[in-house]
């Protein structure tokens, strides 16, 4: 048996196995970029790892403030601009994208753009960024939702998923076929979609995760796959790769701001 | 595996497997640097049928179009070799009926590589061609050459030209890493464009580099590594053109092209001696050597003027200082797994 782990980790390696070598991938901030480092160096050392800021082909150093942070590694291959950067995933080049989720449905349609009301919002998100166009060209797109939730109707389309399920998004003709979101990950488990119905289903669980759980957060009778299993414990390899890279991330946001001022306090005496 | 993918070849072993007879091939350099011992290997391998497109048809488009490659050219400039009196291959194969032709001006052109680089399938382009004969004479591409809409927004009348997307491009750069990020510097032109908007991309180049070059300076890069099949290191391979950095124009063996290229049996006998004479780039060169002598070369090789160096530094490569704690808590990696532990964080 390897070494404990926190449940952070165990996302971040979830995420990461979702990128294969030799694929072009574009990362978003947090949780992605700390996979796709994870992926570069353990799984992946080819993969081209991009951001929309046009910085491309990038092997990150510290974990990322945003997705125009150059400071996270030493140089890159090609400095290129935004518009760049989504014309050629409009033209198919991008295997993979990552998309934090505020509301989904259930066929893997987003919003990240407001809770409630879209004049008068009980909570705004941030918008689109670069999510809509993404999620529209990318080969796939693999969704992580840690603090959002599961609705029957989004308050507000931010970005296309499978639309009303089906063939619908191939129909729609405004989107390569056989795009669209491939798996889903949360603190609970990960997701997946029905290759024929497009409908998002359970295909494995977190450890210490009840199934009732999950099945509380999920507003409709949820599937699950017949094959469910657990996910699976990280190596030591993975784990050591996360705490050298991004000790922030392996503690959680919470832990580390606690840490980071009582450091800052116990300087301050000094 | 090759960690490059297996990208390093040469000429003849790219041209060969990126190249096919009846292709629409985009030469993407801009008036210098062509890429010659590209557009040479073409030529020996005989890829027939070609829809060529060149943004400043010289040299490179006169030896294509004279080799009989060519069927259809799209460009904006055609090279007349010895004035009034002198010829061009382009003009020769227009009198004998083998070419088809479009003549776009420069911005339209590139605009077309550009809309094919982004994937869009028209631009919009500068209305004054429509008062020209560019726009009303159409060659083989006949109402897809220019088409006029209504701006959706002001109701102007709106021309437009029709995205290039050439099968393969073949651009000749300073200096390349083996998996193929591109480097070029000087005149840019529409050289970037011209390569991205094409399915297929062949890079010769001055010199391969490290890797570490590029990465410490990707402003300088136009093609991703992940664009380009075949990457290829030709010294001296844009040569009687120029390369910025690396030598000056040719002028004396310019001349002698120029000279031949204004009769078909002139260009001919060029041929026969610069191209198919001679198999490869060093094989050229050490015709040329042997001909006119080291010091023809030595004279037009580049003396250094180096650009600043761009600082790509930041204040920390890592979340771990020389001491082994965190930069943010202080921390060792034992003293947070123990916290860690306390606080039930961790999954056994």
């Amino acid at each position: 048996m390897s070494k404990p782990y926190t449940l952070q980790e165990l996302l971040i390696i979830s995420v990461a196995k979702e990128i294969h070598d030799y694929e072009n991938v574009i990362l978003g901030v947090g949780l992605p970029t700390t996979a796709g480092a994870l992926a570069k160096a353990l799984y992946a050392p080819h993969a081209t790892l991009m951001m929309e800021s046009g910085i491309i082909d990038f092997q990150p150093l510290v974990p990322l403030n945003h997705i125009a942070d150059a400071h996270s590694c030493r140089g890159f291959s090609y400095a290129t601009d935004l518009f760049s950067a989504f014309t050629m995933t409009y033209r198919g080049f991008v295997d993979v994208c990552f998309l934090g989720v505020g509301q989904i449905d259930k066929f893997g349609n987003l919003n990240t753009t407001c809770i409630g009301d879209y004049d008068k919002p009980a909570m705004r998100l941030p918008g689109s960024g670069g999510a809509a166009d993404f999620i529209s060209y990318a080969k796939r797109t693999v969704l992580t939702m840690l603090g959002g939730q599961f609705v029957e109707k989004l308050d507000y389309l931010t970005s296309p998923g499978y639309l009303d399920g089906g063939d619908s998004r191939d129909r729609s003709g405004l989107f390569p076929k056989g795009s669209g979101p491939s798996m889903l990950l949360t603190t609970q488990g990960i997701f997946r979609f029905d290759p024929v119905t497009k409908e998002i289903y359970l295909a494995q669980i977190h450890p210490k995760v009840k199934l009732d759980d999950v099945k509380k957060n999920v507003p409709w009778d949820l599937k699950i796959a017949g094959d469910l299993s657990e996910t699976p414990h990280p190596t030591d390899a993975e784990i050591d790769f996360i705490r050298n890279f991004a000790p922030n991330m392996a503690i959680g946001r919470e832990l580390m701001l606690e840490l980071t001022v009582a450091n800052l306090m116990k300087k301050m005496k000094k | 595996m090759d960690p490059s993918n297996g990208k390093v070849m040469t000429a003849k072993e790219a041209v060969s497997r990126f190249v096919h007879a009846g292709d629409a091939l985009v030469i993407g350099n801009y008036t210098v640097g062509s890429c010659a011992e590209l557009v040479y290997e073409v030529i020996r391998q005989r890829k027939k049928g070609l829809t060529l497109y060149s943004q400043s048809g010289i040299f490179d488009v006169e030896v294509l179009v004279g080799a009989g490659l060519v069927d259809k050219l799209v460009t904006t400039y055609v090279l007349r070799a010895g004035g009034r009196k002198g010829g061009s291959a382009v003009e020769r194969a227009l009198q004998a009926g083998t070419l088809q032709m479009e003549d776009y001006t420069n911005f339209d052109y590139n605009a077309r590589m550009v809309a094919g680089m982004h994937g869009m399938t028209f631009i919009p382009v500068l209305e004054g061609v429509m008062a020209t004969d560019l726009f009303r004479k159409r060659g083989f591409m006949g109402d897809d050459k220019f088409r006029v809409i209504d701006c959706p927004y002001t109701g102007k009348k709106i021309l437009t030209v029709p995205a290039a997307n050439p099968d393969v491009c073949i651009v000749h750069v300073q200096r390349a890493d083996k998996f193929g990020n591109a480097q070029y510097w000087g005149a840019l032109g529409s050289v970037a464009a011209a390569a991205l908007a094409s399915n297929r991309i062949i890079v010769s180049c001055e010199e391969i580099v490290e890797h570490d070059i590029i990465q410490s300076s990707p402003h300088l890069t136009i093609i991703p590594a992940y664009r380009v099949s075949a990457v290829v290191e030709v010294p001296w391979g844009a040569h009687p053109t120029e390369v910025l950095g690396y030598y000056n124009i040719d002028s004396a063996m310019y001349g002698l092209f120029m000279m031949a290229d204004s009769t078909a049996d002139g260009l001919k006998a060029w041929m026969d001696e610069w191209v198919f004479g001679c198999d490869n780039r060093a094989a050229y060169l050490e015709r040329y050597i042997g001909k006119f002598g080291m010091k023809a070369l030595d004279a037009i090789r580049a003396k250094p003027y180096y650009s600043a160096q761009a600082n790509y530094g930041a204040a920390v490569t890592s979340r771990w200082d020389r001491d082994g704690r965190e930069i943010f808590t202080g921390l060792t990696l034992p003293e947070m797994e123990a916290i860690l532990k306390e606080r039930g964080k961790f999954y056994e």
